[in-house]
């Protein structure tokens, strides 16, 4: 729970720390799950088939790399980083692009690294000299997307076939690879933003940077480097899609920004700092996956998504600003 | 009380009770304020003064209990209800709109209007009349954010009044007033109480309600201990009704052997803020930095430790030159910093009180990057257990517990990091009695460890007692060195006031 900070004085021991409202919000992401999952079981048989969550989820994890490391950016305060899918263009050209220049695996992590450099400026700026993540990330995505455009003139960069590709296109055990890297992915940032210092400093920034400064908390490198980080998993979701799909464009990733901060408010992060965790996120990711899965199985045309999703994440949103009204938290 | 109810009492309230999940912040609370008269509400953090006066303002529904204004019963209130009654509040911090004037901050809300226009002209002589009343001089056509402090409460005040109110709760308002501001709010507060407003005080400085309080009623616990004539009680009383026990020595002071210098600091400066300042605190010493808010105290304390470095001059601990760009190159230096403004910059209110405390040494509380989870709680336990942590419950946010306990976990923050330099400005602002004294044994503490300590207070008695020296600066420069022994509330205040021969 978090507290009034616009109080003066002396003032009463809080409410305790434990409620209706906190307990609520630690079940609602699992039960949401449970519940959509429920309602697709009645719309289509062929909804609670391994093969067709498998599917769902393969869909979601590429996009999912990026609502990670957007997770990472809402924590420390950064609101949101809109140049996603500039870096994720970034990663995907260049993935397929230099290919034939320097070999597949070579070309991927060449991907990542540019996009990472995206991030790196998306860092600097908004870390080190202070300006608003906004219109930082805003003005980034347009120069970048526009460097992408201007480097394939607008047409379409083709994979050529590879082992490497093939094999991050393909399964293993039975589950697509893009899944696998997603959770592991998860699992690993999960660790990093719950058990580490960095992730510590990033919930300290965003919680009260002044006060973070003066605890000598590096406040600029915690801010910059979650930007990075965005940058990185925004590229790896760039190589992932290039390579399922075996092709690349500018616009690959138009929209990832926004799916990216869904899944983040729907997982219970806040925007606005200092709270949140990856697996909220994933719940987030899941939750958004199922949802248009649904749309396509009731056969609803797919623009629903959006409309569904719009109404889902105003809902999430009002619940829990009346639930932390309630609670006396503002 | 001796009147009929109803007749000369602006407020009664009656065996008001409250509990919160766990705690039970109000036992059956009776008060009765008379109109005209300024009542004085004293007691710790935590006895429960802003619970009454959030239920008084319609913020908390009380569970049990009555309460009258002017006679008449009145419900549960919202707080637009609190309002519409006349009552109003007036909080240590203001709710005024910067980018807006000085007359369209009091008409807020209830715009004057002509047609569907705001009526400009009406609006302005309807806020200098209001600060008329208040005999307040400031021109209402000024931008608030432009405005002194001072003259940004009196906006506030003249907000509230121009509704007319017959109850004004001032919420620990002198706090952030020196000592030429807070004269024009008793005088304001002494014109509200002759039109017959009912005015509640709530104050930690005791001296200011003997000053200003008619009456004064001293909580503790949640229940009300005592209310009586201020002019039968001494300040050592109330202390001692609020406490529940005697304090026979508010500031102990431990005898220690001073050895040598552990920060020196020569020919600092920052521009505009302060010059040529040159001083020296030694170990087991605790070194005073008096002067006037504005006087550059802060600053130097902030230059120190990093926060707004130093743009020229030198800076050595234990003997040794360091170069202090950051706060982080001030911690590597070995000093420490308590912030003056503990809200802004001394926690983070969301975070547990284990991950406040652990904020500046998390890095090296690890093992293969990972935090040690058993480590760190063990150690923040056993600190939080030495500096009666109340409640003593580590995972609860730190912005839920009381401002005395929240300053506790800044200072321990900063013990754990194990410095050679501590500063502390204004350690006990805002701060109630009992924790103020555990504040002091613990910097007492760390002099005692060989700790070298310096520390700003506006609080003369409190450094006079506190300190083995004091320094006093007056505009940016430092004008007098005074010794333990030559020290006197008069001797630091010609200095900080610049009446001395250098």
């Amino acid at each position: 729970m978090t507290l009034q900070t616009s109080e003066p004085g002396a003032r009463p021991a809080a409410p305790a720390a434990f409620s209706a409202g906190s307990l609520l919000s630690m079940l609602s992401i699992p039960l949401a799950i449970v519940a959509l999952m429920v309602l697709g079981s009645f719309v289509s048989p062929s909804f609670l088939t391994a093969r067709n969550l498998i599917n769902i989820l393969n869909a979601y994890s590429a996009v999912g790399l990026a609502a990670i490391g957007s997770t990472f950016v809402a924590v420390c305060g950064g609101l949101a980083d809109l140049s996603i899918p500039a870096n994720v263009a970034m990663g995907a050209l260049v993935a397929l692009g230099a290919q034939s220049l320097v070999g597949p695996v070579p070309a991927a992590l060449l991907g990542i690294l540019v996009a990472s450099l995206g991030g790196l400026i998306n860092g600097v700026l908004i870390g080190y000299v202070r300006i608003n993540p906004i219109i930082v990330t805003l003005g980034s995505g347009f120069l970048l997307l526009g460097l992408a455009q201007l480097l394939v003139g607008g047409g379409i960069v083709y994979a050529e076939p590879s082992a490497f590709g093939s094999f991050v296109a393909g399964n293993l055990l039975g589950v697509p690879v893009s899944v696998w890297i997603f959770f592991i992915v998860a699992l690993l940032l999960h660790v990093v933003l719950s058990r580490t210092p960095f992730g510590r400093w990033n919930f300290a920034v965003g919680g009260n940077y002044e006060a973070s400064a003066a605890s000598a908390v590096p406040v600029r490198f915690t801010k910059a480097t979650a930007f990075v980080l965005t940058g990185l998993l925004s590229g790896m979701c760039g190589v992932l899609i290039a390579l399922s799909l075996g092709q690349a464009r500018p616009i690959i990733g138009a929209g990832y920004e926004f799916v990216a901060i869904t899944a983040v408010v729907i997982g219970g992060t806040s925007l606005f700092g200092g709270r949140g965790s990856i697996l909220r996120t994933v719940g987030g990711v899941i939750i958004l996956a199922l949802i248009s899965n649904l749309i396509v199985l009731i056969g609803w045309p797919t623009p629903a998504t959006g409309l569904a999703t719009g109404s889902i994440l105003l809902v999430v949103v009002a619940i829990d600003a009346y639930l932390r009204r309630r609670t006396g938290t503002q | 009380m001796t009147e009929d109810a109803g007749h000369g009492m602006a407020l009664q309230m009656r065996a008001i009770s409250k509990s919160f999940p766990g705690v039970k912040a109000l036992h059956a609370v009776d008060l009765a304020v008379r109109k005209g008269e300024v009542h004085a509400i004293v007691g710790e953090n935590g006895a429960g003064k802003s619970t009454l006066m959030k239920i008084l303002a319609g913020v908390y529904d009380p569970d049990e209990g009555s309460i009258e204004v002017m006679g008449n019963p009145v419900g549960t209130l919202s707080p637009r209800e609190a309002r519409d009654l006349g009552i109003g509040m007036i909080y240590q911090e203001l709710n005024l709109v910067p980018d807006l004037t000085v007359a369209e901050n009091i008409s807020l809300g209830a715009m004057p209007q002509r047609g569907p226009f705001v009526d400009y002209r009406g609006l302005a002589a309807r806020a200098r009349a209001v600060l008329a009343e208040l005999d307040a001089d400031i021109d209402v056509g000024t931008r608030v954010g432009d405005l002194s402090l001072s003259q940004q409460q009196l906006v506030e005040i003249a907000k509230v009044v121009s509704r007319n109110p017959s109850i004004v709760v001032f919420d620990e308002p002198t706090s952030s007033l020196g000592e030429k501001e807070t004269r024009i709010l008793f005088n304001v507060i002494g014109r509200m109480r002759q039109s017959g407003i009912a005015i509640l005080y709530i104050s930690h400085r005791l001296q200011e309600v003997m000053e200003i309080g008619d009456r004064v009623t001293v909580l503790r616990d949640g229940r009300n201990i005592e209310t009586r004539d201020v002019a039968g009680i001494t300040p050592d009383e109330m202390v001692r009704l609020m406490v529940g026990r005697e304090l026979t020595e508010m500031f102990p002071k431990l005898d220690l052997a001073i050895g040598e210098p552990v920060l020196s600091v020569s020919a600092l400066r920052r521009a505009h803020q302060f010059e040529d300042v040159t001083l020296d605190v030694r170990a087991g010493e605790i070194v005073g930095l008096a002067g006037l808010v504005g006087s550059g105290r802060t600053e130097v304390a902030r230059a120190i430790f990093g926060l707004d470095p130093a743009e020229g001059g030198e800076i050595r601990v234990r003997g040794k030159t360091v170069r202090i760009r950051s706060a982080r190159e001030g911690v590597a230096a070995g000093i420490a910093l308590v912030p003056e403004d503990r809200k802004r910059e001394g926690i983070v209110p969301d975070l547990p009180v284990r991950e406040n405390f652990t904020l500046p040494l998390i890095g090296k509380i690890t093992r293969f990057f990972l935090v040690l989870a058993g480590r760190e709680r063990s150690t923040v336990q056993q600190l939080a257990d030495r500096l009666n942590l109340n409640p003593p419950r580590i995972e609860r946010p730190i912005g839920t517990f009381s401002g005395g306990n929240q300053q506790k976990v800044v200072l321990g923050k900063w013990l754990l990091a194990k410095p050679a330099v501590l500063i502390l400005d204004e350690p006990t602002r805002g701060v109630d009695v009992g924790a103020k004294a555990d504040i002091h044994r613990i910097i007492g503490e760390f002099a005692e460890s060989g700790g070298a300590v310096l520390m700003i207070s506006s609080e003369l008695p409190e450094l006079l007692a506190v300190c083995d020296r004091i320094f006093v600066l007056h505009e940016g420069g430092l004008v007098a060195e005074i010794p333990r022994a030559a020290a006197t509330e008069e001797s630091v205040m010609r200095a900080a006031t610049g009446q001395v021969d250098a």
